[in-house]
């Protein structure tokens, strides 16, 4: 069976340009977008892809086919477009991103009032009215208007959150390193703001990304030598549309993307407040045993913010996220914000007065293997039954996929929402444990 | 009726959004851009509310199929012709979205070859099997086409109509003139237009923010309030734009509205011992053999629109080509129709002879002229000029376009139009009593 790399799915539009992704399909969507929307303000913002122009270009030419008065932001990280969304009242907005996937991809993300993702139903409404081709065009479009200043909203919400005169008294020397993506002209000044002493490296926009967009260990290297060279107390590493943050210790090495969520989430509980927290089926157990500590209870979503965004409204969890460095504290806004990571790891340094490698290690540690094998729908359902039969003496759960808990390990397989393959996660105390799970699954999908 | 689009290879033109959407407009340019394979090409747009959205689905569709593109912001599409034309070698084609004479809320997509001339149709039966393929040209992400925006060089512009026209002798005659651009894309360059030519411009519905004062054809009908203003500003005279800036027509001194027929006839009277050759259609007066015969100018005929009188110009090798409608172009200025240069024709020969316009006028032999719409479903146009073909099979006709029968002292024509779902139907003729009466034989054999 032929797997299309073009996936039209409830998180939007997601093609390889030069190929799926053409401008007939973008303006097709973003005329179904506003048709569905109503008109009405509609924000847009991109990465930096090279890409990012024939998108931009074809979207407001939909937008304005179907009556929207469409608002130009530029190039801006997908959390601060959200933001802006819910603070100027907008009724909706696309980011032109494919945040960590590889530059040759593209994709539409859609925003509803408030600046939270469609849901569900609401995907599947638009992607009907996609599908049937009737929009709501108008003889008369509207003008495309120009914000000057789409990061301020965002920016004064997380200094008037966190403790910045705190953080400037330990002054922590930071390496960020934007990946040339969508924070490159934001985020040196909002960690200097922060009290932050600021070493920018990849910050620069070059229409190629200096490394893969992914903030996952093995793409760090840049930022562990340059850790280590300007002796700096940490570095954060962003993906390319910034709503995914990983954390690099004062040694130069990565703690991995679970832990940017586990420190999060520790200093919140211990310093900020004791709330419920909401994590995805994918999110290492550390963040139970955290959430055991603090006496808070821990409530699992399936994947994707909308849904870890919606469960942390009807927990009452402030604080919670993504396994994979997406970082959510609703005094900010529901949305994966890698810069309001940034100001929580931050204010637990300035507070602990302790190092990051030691605040990573004070936490229960564990092995997580991660893989992503390509799979086509006809198969997806066969091999979770496979999984399941297998191993059904765990704790099984199948609201996202097949996820499994035995006392010592756990597994989650699903099929992607973003690229035609299953995703794998296996996670245990030993390592060794860890692994032969791992290469046993593995042998089924 | 009029949701239908109309496709031809100089563009697509349609009523927004019932015909032309952003969707068909990118498959057009990616059409476009697939057709021409490589290079840079060169786009503009005017001033209707549609235009810029439109335009958006251009671009996007250009710099996907991986060409380069250079927008020159809001011109008409005369100016673009113009510097394509001088610029040689640099673009491949060039892509306008504007739409001259038709009302809002029409719009076009115009297509221009690498010279800035309107496309052909020899040239474009590829372009078509592309378009409906949707086999459109893909390029990777690193190889997608840049956007530069370039700020069009009025300047050469002007320099350039200087060097068809006198400009001393214009200057030095410092001429009292009230225009009407029709709220259209002229409107903003009227004012360095006067500058350079010295004239005392009185500008009526120049916002090009504001809709359509009137129709926007320059013709008689739309006249009124440039002849009242001519009349109280006591002007040498008055003209009419079209809203993109390809046809004009004049209003005397007196504040009488000229035929836009006129238009090129007196044109071809300025370029007297200039040009030897120029191109009209089959449904342009006969004013024009007339002045044609006073400059010593041959002329030949063709079907109407820009793309077949201009490429006709370039295989007859004549200087220059216009129609009825008030369209003018000059081969060596520029290869479209362009109603600045009209205007500076015009007025350079009031200053060369020194005389008002409706002097110049005078001497034309009395002609009349009736046009009539008959609107004709979409999917009609075509049956029903077969069965008038034959209809009017004995009555020797020349069916250069449509079908035109010349009578002792009159003549006339029947033609679909190329941009609009109507007949068109112009007598001509010595008194009014001839069209009256050939205007009834007419609706009684075509039978509508």
């Amino acid at each position: 069976m032929r797997i299309s790399d073009l996936r039209i799915s409830i998180s939007g539009i997601r093609g390889i340009v030069g190929q799926s992704l053409t401008p007939q399909l973008i303006i097709r969507f973003s005329e179904a977008f506003a048709t569905y929307i109503g008109g009405g303000d509609i924000a847009v913002a991109s990465d930096t892809r090279p890409s990012a122009e024939m998108v931009r270009h074809a979207v407001f030419s939909g937008l304005l086919s179907c009556g929207a008065r469409p608002i130009n932001l530029g190039i801006l990280p997908i959390p601060s477009l959200q933001i802006y969304t819910q603070g100027k009242k907008l009724d909706g907005a696309i980011s032109i991103t494919a945040s960590h996937n590889p530059i040759e991809w593209n994709a539409l993300k859609l925003i509803k009032k408030g600046g939270a993702f469609l849901n569900n139903y609401e995907a599947e409404e638009l992607l009907d009215l996609y599908y049937q081709g009737k929009f709501h065009r108008i003889s008369q479009p509207e003008q495309i208007k120009k914000e000057t200043m789409p990061f301020y909203l965002h920016e004064q919400r997380i200094l008037r959150f966190v403790d910045v005169e705190k953080i400037k008294k330990r002054r922590p020397r930071v390496v960020v390193d934007a990946c040339g993506g969508a924070a490159v002209p934001y985020v040196k000044e909002f960690l200097e703001k922060l009290g932050a002493e600021v070493v920018c490296i990849n910050c620069d926009i070059t229409g190629s990304f200096p490394r893969n967009p992914e903030p996952s260990p093995e793409n760090l290297s840049d930022l562990r030598a340059a850790v280590k060279t300007q002796g700096a107390d940490l570095g954060f590493a962003q993906d390319a549309d910034a709503d995914r943050l990983a954390v690099v210790d004062e040694l130069g090495n990565p703690i991995g993307e679970e832990y940017t969520l586990a420190l999060a989430v520790a200093y919140y509980l211990t310093c900020r407040e004791k709330t419920p927290v909401v994590v995805n089926f994918s999110t290492s157990r550390v963040i139970q045993d955290i959430a055991d500590r603090n006496g808070v209870k821990l409530h699992l979503a399936k994947v994707g913010e909308i849904n870890v965004s919606r469960k942390m409204i009807q927990t009452g969890a402030k604080i919670g996220g993504e396994g994979n460095g997406g970082i959510i504290n609703t005094d900010i806004h529901t949305c994966r914000d890698s810069f309001i990571g940034m100001a929580l790891i931050l204010s637990y340094l300035a507070n602990s007065q302790k190092s990051i490698s030691e605040l990573t290690r004070n936490l229960p540690q564990y092995h997580m293997l991660k893989d992503k094998r390509r799979a086509s729908f006809r198969d997806k359902k066969r091999i979770l039954n496979r999984l399941q039969q297998k191993y059904q003496k765990g704790r099984i759960d199948r609201t996202d996929g097949l996820r499994i808990d035995y006392p010592d390990f756990w597994f989650h397989v699903r099929p992607s929402n973003t690229e035609p393959v299953m995703r794998l996660i296996v996670e245990a105390k030993e390592v060794d444990l860890a692994k032969d799970i791992y290469d046993k699954i593995r042998e089924q999908i | 009726m009029t949701d239908r689009l109309r496709i031809t290879v100089s563009g697509i033109r349609g009523i927004v959004p019932d015909a032309l959407d952003v969707g068909t407009a990118s498959r057009f340019a990616s059409a476009f851009t697939s057709y021409l394979e490589e290079g840079s090409l060169a786009i503009c747009r005017d001033n209707r509310s549609s235009s810029h959205m439109l335009q958006m689905a251009v671009v996007s569709a250009i710099i996907a199929g991986g060409l380069e593109c250079t927008d020159f912001g809001r011109i008409p599409v005369s100016f673009l012709q113009f510097h394509m034309s001088r610029q040689r070698n640099r673009f491949s084609g060039g892509i306008a979205v504007s739409a001259g004479h038709n009302p809002h809320p029409w719009n076009a997509v115009i297509l221009l070859n690498e010279s800035g001339y309107y496309l052909e149709s020899s040239e474009g039966s590829e372009l078509f099997n592309i378009y409906e393929a949707e086999s459109f040209q893909k390029a990777d992400w690193n190889q997608l086409g840049r956007l530069k925006r370039e700020k069009f060089p009025l300047e050469h512009y002007l320099q350039g109509i200087a060097e068809v026209v006198d400009k001393e002798r214009i200057r030095k005659a410092g001429f009292k003139v009230v225009a009407d651009p029709c709220n259209g894309i002229v409107s903003p360059f009227l004012k360095p237009l006067a500058e350079f030519f010295n004239l005392k411009l009185i500008a009526i519905n120049d916002n090009p923010e504001k809709p359509f004062p009137h129709p926007p054809e320059p013709n008689s009908e739309n006249s009124s309030q440039t002849e009242a203003v001519v009349k109280a500003v006591e002007a040498d005279l008055g003209f009419l734009f079209n809203t993109d800036g390809s046809r004009i027509s004049f209003v005397d001194e007196k504040g009488t509205a000229l035929s836009e027929e006129l238009t090129v006839p007196l044109c071809l009277l300025s370029l007297k011992g200039r040009i030897q050759k120029a191109v009209t259609t089959a449904a342009t007066s006969s004013w024009i053999d007339w002045a044609a015969q006073q400059a010593g100018i041959k002329i030949l005929r063709t079907k109407v629109g820009q793309s077949s009188v201009t490429h006709a110009m370039e295989i007859s090798e004549s200087e220059a080509g216009g129609e009825g409608s008030g369209s003018f172009a000059y081969a060596p200025f520029s290869p479209g129709y362009d109603a600045l240069l009209a205007l500076a024709l015009v007025l350079d020969l009031l200053a060369k002879q020194e005389k008002h316009l409706s002097q110049l006028t005078e001497p034309f032999p009395i002609l009349f002229q009736k046009k009539i719409k008959i609107p004709v479903s979409a999917d009609k146009t075509y049956r029903v000029m077969d069965r008038l073909e034959e209809v009017f099979a004995k009555d020797n006709p020349d069916y250069t376009d449509g079908v035109r029968i010349k009578r002792p002292g009159a003549w006339f024509i029947i033609r679909p139009s190329s941009t609009e779902f109507i007949l068109r139907i112009m007598i001509e003729g010595k008194n009014p009593d001839i069209i009256e009466d050939m205007e009834e034989e007419i609706l009684e054999r075509v039978g509508l």
